[in-house]
């Protein structure tokens, strides 16, 4: 699906930073954790927008951005058009209507001490317009139902339900308000691969069914290639590249990119040899002293003296502007270049289709 | 697409197997189809709540029907004790002092010569109103401002903090006789006051922590994330997943306070006589403890079951509030 | 052999009933060789590595059958205190969770030098010098200033290169690596199996891989055994497993992974759940959520049946599993 339609989120200057203090009674700022430090992307309806990361890069606090669960220090977000980063009261409630969170962990993302009933229907006492009150019980079942759920399950605690499930039932209170945008943060990375490859699929099937915009966050380069339109790579607080799922995974221009695919085990012993390991020194920076210039230069092979003083912009690089090729998507590196970390798959796809998808 | 159960009575595999993480503990699940088993309410039947399963769960639990009775029986003889006990507490004679059980004296008398069974049962008014009044007030003060605090943390946060250290510095004898000295009133009230105001630090300390626990669970940004009002998550998500831990503190303190009341009256800045409480008689009866154990057994016993009947009644109650222990 | 182990079975039992962790295990290991033992949460894979190391909870768990062949000598006949040589001197093991596998009160260079005062009887100023030298070969810069580190001054990948060094520290025949790098991000991961492979090459030591990424199976294992509701459901070289599965289960969990390498359409998904140990399905215990299932699977146990040399499959119908996706 190209993002030819309308931007249903816009995203300019994100910034989130905790502040560090000391003190007992008195606080004093002695520095700031630089969570997110400068994100734009823009999600267009019915699109997926996946963001890959590794730990500590801020991915997490951009989806907390998202759904208003954090107030960010600067910059702005838009929804169709409405900058919702200032609201407050009846009008941030109206918002959170809108877009809606899946949480990661699905065992401390649902009340242990509320019936699944309870849970998928809370989002109709909080907003009692949503649903009139006598149909609220048919809604609940109904929800579980289109998550693969036996509706009869509205009188059971959560701890009776396996992972996959508890997700399920995670993803049914997100949809119970009809939002038009979920944001979801590390939705399977808590799951056994038989049972993870069971919720993106219900996903996928989910964001069909109900019109759904996915900013899909996530560290496995893997599924989020999978499930998303477009890919925005992010490092230090900041996204270094980002573009339709091809340009990044195929043609990719940032080293840190380049990097991370590299990385990546691919199941296929065959692949071994062929492979060509990028092997980063070092640990990523702390998110308290971010390095000047480029963040990613501490652990960067192509570093120069520019890098530590110049902080590149995340736009189509000189060397491929005007060029209409897959390598001319945003890149913020000063020296980008494209590489194929990834070699492609041998021809022959072997797919099991005895049962077709669970 | 539906994910069906696999076990058709099945039980989750035991969580309380500890460290063998590669068991199916996390992913086999409980999903019986029995009608009419104890969870079963056949299909999606009348909507059920925690409070309400837990309602259905502790009129089946003999150790909640038990403690209840004690206490029911003990409120009752709180409020009519002549109802059970002729005649009356201050009515002694010197004459059958530690004297052993007699007709209308099952229990003997004490070293004053009192009926100690009319004494008990006269006694529990003023140690049942000190015990459960004071962990009332403890629980209510302390959970409501370490709750808050824990909640909203920030300056408050941090001044209560302090605040409850510098009431943990405070000795609780020696305050009480400092405090109760000034006090002329002969009711339990100074003494209720008094246990409160040095008690809620400690509930405060275990509520508040309770709280920053609950708070950081993703269910919490979940209801957040809905738009749910701060009362909204506090009554509905917190609450119900911090009260474990403050019910087990205050009922066992329930009995620390009815044995702190008999301290202070010992040291004769609590209730004094003619007061009638089963610190006093416990108090008076230990010199005697060799020639007339009766006078000290008999209100020391019953202090004992009262505390027991409550700690057995928070642990009942604890656990029915847990669905994962059903 | 280095490693032998037969008819492995560990059960637990708990309040709810008895649950079957392990049952009929066989798999052995050989000097310089990685068998990777590749499984979903519950499949018994980490219970057998605990069984092997001795460090099972007892009880709960218990080994009901089986023998542990280490060098030709049955380990689960040893008293404690000779086990407990074997720990460390002959097999030594990796844990996920470095940061609580390491004593957070201890420097690194005391938890290091620790196994040489107490297995060789070294003073404290030589393995300290130990200590630097181990830290030194698994890569840790300036070794010599950081051996005085507390565990929680590290990042994540050097605690991991910290917990290899201790399992390295007295040169073991064998390592047992329970998903070592599952805590890690991906460019960390790839640091230190890098690291992992190198050492072991240099030792020349057997090592077990206990995962379930089928990622890093590919990319390290020599030979790989499959395991599911207690059970090797397959076992063989690993470029013949990639190639073509033997076993419905195997080519489900290969068919479910999203790949970095192509955009699949909708992802295969093996239905239902993995079974509750305490009620283990008759015959095959996969057949529930097999399609291939026939009558025999939910009557006849299937044997591990040999496919080829060195390779076994648990499936009445491995010949149809292994020739063609149509069946």
């Amino acid at each position: 699906m190209a993002p030819t339609t309308e931007p249903i989120l816009e995203v300019s200057g994100l910034v989130k930073h905790y502040p560090l203090t000391r003190g007992v009674l008195f606080k004093k700022q002695i520095g700031a954790v630089k969570a997110v430090d400068g994100v734009d992307f823009t999600l267009h309806r019915g699109e997926t927008l996946g963001i890959v990361g590794e730990s500590g890069c801020g991915k997490s606090t951009v989806a907390k951005l998202l759904c208003s669960l954090e107030r960010p220090t600067a910059g702005s977000i838009r929804f169709k058009g409405e900058d919702i980063t200032g609201l407050s009261g009846r009008a941030l409630k109206a918002v959170r209507r809108n877009i809606q969170m899946v949480f990661q962990d699905p065992y401390t993302s649902l009340n242990p001490r509320m019936t699944v009933g309870d849970i998928v229907g809370e989002p109709y006492d909080i907003h009692p317009e949503a649903a009139p009150k006598g149909e609220r019980r048919r809604r609940v079942q109904e929800l579980l139902d289109v998550v693969g759920l036996d509706p009869d399950y509205v009188n059971r605690y959560p701890h009776q339900f396996s992972g996959g499930q508890r997700q399920r039932i995670g993803i049914a209170r997100g949809l119970a308000l009809r939002p038009e945008v979920i944001v979801a943060d590390e939705p399977v990375s808590a799951l056994d691969v038989s049972v993870q490859a069971q919720v993106i699929n219900l996903l996928d099937r989910l964001q069909s069914e109900f019109d759904l915009s996915y900013v899909f966050i996530a560290h496995d380069l893997s599924i989020v290639r999978h499930i998303s339109d477009r890919v925005g790579v992010m490092y230090l607080g900041r996204i270094v590249e980002i573009g339709r799922d091809a340009e990044i995974y195929d043609h990719p221009t940032h080293p840190y990119t380049q990097a991370l695919l590299s990385a990546v085990p691919v199941p296929d012993p065959e692949a071994r040899a062929q492979r060509e390991r990028i092997i980063l020194t070092g640990d990523v920076p702390s998110p308290t002293a971010i390095p000047s210039g480029c963040r990613f230069r501490t652990r960067c092979w192509k570093a120069q003296r520019r890098c530590a003083q110049e902080v590149p912009a995340l736009a189509v690089p000189e060397a491929f502007r005007g060029t209409a090729g897959p390598a001319a998507h945003a890149s913020a590196c000063h020296f980008a270049q494209e590489a194929a970390p990834v070699p492609p798959a041998p021809p022959g796809e072997r797919r099991l289709n005895g049962n077709g998808p669970g | 697409m539906r994910d069906q159960p696999q076990q058709p009575e099945g039980a989750i595999a035991g969580t309380g197997m500890g460290g063998a993480m590669d068991l199916g503990a996390s992913e086999a699940v409980t999903l019986e189809r029995t009608p009419g088993g104890p969870a079963g309410t056949g299909p999606a039947g009348r909507p059920r709540s925690l409070w309400s399963d837990a309602w259905r769960d502790l009129r089946r639990n003999p150790v909640f029907l038990l403690s209840a009775l004690v206490i029911l029986f003990l409120v009752f003889i709180s409020l009519w004790p002549s109802a059970i006990a002729s005649g009356s507490p201050l009515t002694c004679d010197l004459a059958k002092a530690q004297d052993g059980a007699a007709p209308g004296a099952p229990f003997g008398y004490d070293g004053q010569g009192c009926n100690v069974y009319t004494r008990t049962v006269y006694g529990a008014r003023a140690s049942v109103t000190v015990g459960l009044c004071a962990t009332l007030g403890v629980a209510l003060l302390g959970s409501v401002l370490g709750g808050l605090a824990g909640y909203f943390g920030g300056v408050w946060d941090s001044v209560l903090s302090r605040v409850t250290d510098i009431f943990f510095a405070i000795p609780v004898v020696l305050g009480g006789l400092v405090l109760l000295s000034v006090v002329t009133s002969n009711t339990v009230w100074p003494v209720v006051g008094f246990m409160v105001l040095l008690g809620w630090p400690q509930i405060s300390r275990i509520a508040r922590g309770a709280v920053i626990t609950a708070k950081q669970n993703d269910y919490v940004q979940a209801a957040r994330a809905l738009g749910a009002s701060d009362s909204r998550i506090l009554l509905r998500h917190i609450a119900p997943n911090a009260v474990a831990p403050v019910i087990v503190v205050a009922t066992i303190a329930l009995g620390t306070y009815i044995a702190l009341e008999a301290t202070l009256s010992y040291l004769g800045v609590g209730l004094k006589p003619p007061s009638v409480s089963w610190g006093i008689d416990i108090s008076a009866a230990s010199p005697y403890i060799r020639n007339a154990p009766h006078a000290l057994l008999w209100p020391a016993g019953a202090l004992a079951l009262t505390v027991l009947a409550f700690i057995m009644l928070g642990d009942a109650v604890r656990d029915a509030l847990d669905p994962k222990l059903r | 052999m280095l490693l032998d182990v037969r008819d492995l079975h560990v059960e637990f039992r708990t309040r709810d009933g008895v649950a079957h962790a392990v049952n009929g295990v066989n798999f052995a290991v050989d000097a310089g060789e990685t068998l990777a033992v590749l499984g979903e949460s519950g499949s018994g894979k980490s219970v057998t590595a605990q069984a092997v190391m001795g460090i099972l909870d007892v009880p709960p768990g218990r080994i009901t059958a089986g023998r542990i062949l280490f060098r030709g000598q049955d380990l689960l006949k040893l008293r404690e205190q000779e086990r407990r040589r074997v720990r460390g001197a002959g097999i030594a093991m990796i844990f996920q969770d470095a940061l609580s596998a390491l004593n957070p009160v201890l420097s690194v260079g005391d938890q290091l030098g620790e196994m040489f005062v107490v297995h060789r009887g070294m003073s404290r100023k030589d393995a300290r010098a130990r200590a630097v030298d181990l830290m030194d070969r698994v890569r840790i810069p300036a070794a010599a200033q950081r051996v005085r580190d507390y565990p929680h001054q590290f990042s994540g990948g050097m605690r991991q290169r910290i917990m290899i060094a201790m399992a390295l520290s007295l040169e073991p025949a064998l390592i047992i690596a329970d998903e070592p790098t599952t805590a890690l991000d991906v460019t960390v991961q790839a640091q230190v199996m890098e690291l992992l492979a190198e050492l072991q090459r240099e030792y020349r030591m057997g090592l077990i891989l206990i995962t379930h990424d089928l990622g890093v199976v590919a990319d390290v294992a020599d030979r790989i055994a499959v395991m599911y509701a207690g059970k090797i459901v397959e076992s063989a070289p690993v470029r013949d497993l990639y190639k073509a599965p033997a076993h419905p289960y195997t080519r489900g969990l290969l068919d479910s992974v999203p790949r970095l390498d192509r955009k699949g359409q909708e992802l295969y998904a093996i239905k239902g759940l993995p079974p509750n140990l305490m009620r283990v399905p008759p015959g095959c215990s996969f057949h529930p959520r097999c399609p291939m299932a026939q009558d025999v699977c939910r009557t006849d146990e299937p044997p591990l049946y040999p496919v080829s040399d060195g390779r076994g499959s648990a499936c009445h119908f491995w010949r149809e599993c292994l020739h063609g996706p149509d069946h």
